[in-house]
């Protein structure tokens, strides 16, 4: 189990972790959700007991990082998938972790293959692509067979088979009981792999919760078709908001289908269309952290 | 089951021996020693009866003499020293190695003893083959040293140590500066530059001050009579191990302290 308690981290002028405070269920995949530059990286640094936060622990079973006798038997991590020797052998790499942590060196050999690495292990692992680096690094963290499992944008590099392979994944590892958190800046990924998402912008907690009560708690749109748009508006209460489309339809925010349509008969205005609009996984996305963007985009386009 | 420090070491040998540096930082080093000081005591061999070389005769030590590669292969070991810690900031496994072992003065100690073990080893081995070599080449014609004088066999014994305690000396500096350029120059510069640059001082002062510098400490080490301005060879060995201990201490202390 991983819990982060009232976590901070201040850099000279930015704070890139802002208050975190959230425990990381066993038995799922949990997406870490945020912008690139929101602190996602940082947090699990942390986690990992490489940064020092300046308010708050990360606490891994109950204990900080630095306090784990032997971390690799219950901590696996993917950070950097190229923070490796290049010139060592992918063997020789997970050998010296092995022996740091005492697991036995048959351990090594069984991850190799696991990954399909096998083939490839007396090689320099400086001359592998970055899907082979993400799969060593895979190896690495599945070496002491841990309960905790930490990926840092896991899926950057590598194919769409090598994508799939990794969700399957993920699925499996949760389905063993495992805890298993996945950090992206892509909610479409994590739509498909994660089954609980946390959302940070800015070093700070957003929102959290699955994938449906995501997309349902963001407000959603209503789609109106009706022969007099002009009154419609003129009975919509002041706090619903609505925007006559080109083709003469409305689209009403901040209420809900059933209440235009009550509002519509009570005044006598027929109505041709209803539709609900339900917000993709990526709009709510969009919509959570547009406030929080580090590096924002100007609108596309060549500057004059 | 639980991980120790004998764990750590291991992990560190692995990673020694493991990497290609290593094995081109270690031949170099074995060629340099005995090479060079092959080539200065032929060189000595055949100009000793030049005319005018009376006074030469007078300070001449014959062990460090055969020894005369240590000038050029502590830069060798040095590399050594410094590239065992910045080459993992440099490529970023430095995270790596501190997620399998959080205990970082763990990790700081297991260096030094994989690098220490693998020095002291070869570097005797490589001082008594020079000294060995430089003898039978000045055997006839130039005055020798024979190992079973007290003095003699200290100094080739010190010179195995006084490479081991420069390997450390610098993996001290990596730890503190934790990239490998930077750390080459500031080895470099203690070594050779400062020492030009104590030349220049008046010499009552240039006196005091040299003897404290790491390559004066080092020949009074591995010379088997005392050169002139420099401490007893047992005092250097202790003031060039105490300089191990603050810079070792001192990078240990960031170490602790800074982010990965």
């Amino acid at each position: 189990m991983l819990k982060l308690d009232h976590l901070s981290k201040q850099y000279k002028d930015t704070l890139a972790v802002d208050d975190l405070d959230f425990e990381v269920k066993s038995g799922v995949v949990t997406g870490f959700l945020g912008p690139n530059g929101s602190g996602k990286s940082t947090t699990m640094r942390i986690i990992m007991g490489l940064d020092r936060p300046t308010k708050g622990r990360a606490t891994i079973n109950g204990k900080s990082y630095h306090d784990l006798a032997a971390p690799l038997r219950e901590v696996g991590a993917l950070l950097d998938a190229k923070a490796v020797n290049p010139s060592r052998s992918a063997r020789n790499h997970l050998r010296a972790l092995a022996a740091s942590n005492k697991i036995p060196y048959s351990r090594v050999d069984e991850v190799l293959d696991f990954v399909g690495l096998t083939s490839v292990a007396g090689k320099k692992v400086g001359g592998f692509s970055l899907g082979m680096s993400q799969r060593l690094g895979i190896a690495g963290a599945l070496l002491g067979d841990p309960g905790v499992l930490l990926f840092d944008e896991p899926v950057n590099g590598l194919d769409p088979e090598g994508i799939r392979w990794i969700r399957d994944f993920f699925r499996t590892l949760a389905k063993e009981g495992r805890t298993v958190f996945v950090s992206s800046h892509l909610m479409s990924e994590m739509a498909v792999s994660a089954d609980e998402i946390i959302v940070i912008g800015r070093g700070h907690f957003i929102t959290s919760g699955t994938v449906d009560q995501l997309t349902a708690t963001a407000s959603g749109t209503v789609l109106v078709r009706t022969s007099n748009p002009g009154a419609l508006t003129q009975v919509l209460p002041a706090t619903a908001q609505s925007e006559a489309l080109n083709d003469g339809a409305l689209r009403v925010t901040g209420l809900t289908a059933e209440d235009i349509g009550n509002i519509a008969f009570a005044a006598g205005i027929a109505i041709h269309e209803l539709t609900p609009q339900r917000a993709s996984l990526e709009e709510v996305f969009m919509d959570l952290t547009a406030s929080s963007l580090q590096y924002g985009h100007q609108s596309p386009g060549v500057p004059s | 089951m639980t991980p120790t420090l004998w764990s750590a070491i291991r992990s560190e040998w692995i990673k020694f021996r493991s990497v290609r540096s290593t094995l081109t930082g270690l031949l170099t080093f074995v060629v340099l020693t005995i090479g060079i000081s092959a080539v200065v005591c032929i060189a000595v061999k055949s100009h000793w009866n030049d005319p005018g070389s009376r006074f030469d005769h007078l300070v001449f030590d014959p062990t460090s003499v055969s020894m005369t590669g240590i000038f050029l292969a502590q830069f060798a070991v040095g590399t050594i020293g410094i590239l065992a810690i910045t080459s993992e900031y440099g490529t970023g496994s430095m995270r790596t190695t501190l997620s399998a072992i959080p205990r970082r003065l763990r990790v700081v100690l297991a260096k030094m003893v994989v690098l220490a073990t693998a020095i002291i080893v070869l570097g005797e081995v490589v001082v008594f083959a020079a000294f060995t070599i430089g003898q039978s080449i000045f055997k006839g014609t130039v005055p020798t040293a024979s190992l079973s004088t007290g003095d003699v066999a200290r100094a080739v014994i010190m010179a195995g140590v006084y490479l081991t305690l420069i390997t450390l000396f610098a993996f001290g500096i990596g730890l503190i500066l934790r990239t490998t350029a930077a750390s080459i120059i500031v080895f470099t510069a203690l070594l050779l530059i400062v020492p030009v640059i104590v030349n220049f001082l008046p010499s009552a002062l240039q006196n005091d001050i040299s003897k404290f510098l790491p390559s004066q400490l080092g020949s009074s080490m591995w010379a088997a009579t005392q050169p002139t301005q420099t401490f007893a060879w047992g005092t250097s060995t202790s003031i060039l191990a105490l300089y191990v201990v603050a810079i070792v201490g001192v990078g240990s202390f960031l170490l602790q302290r800074r982010d990965a």
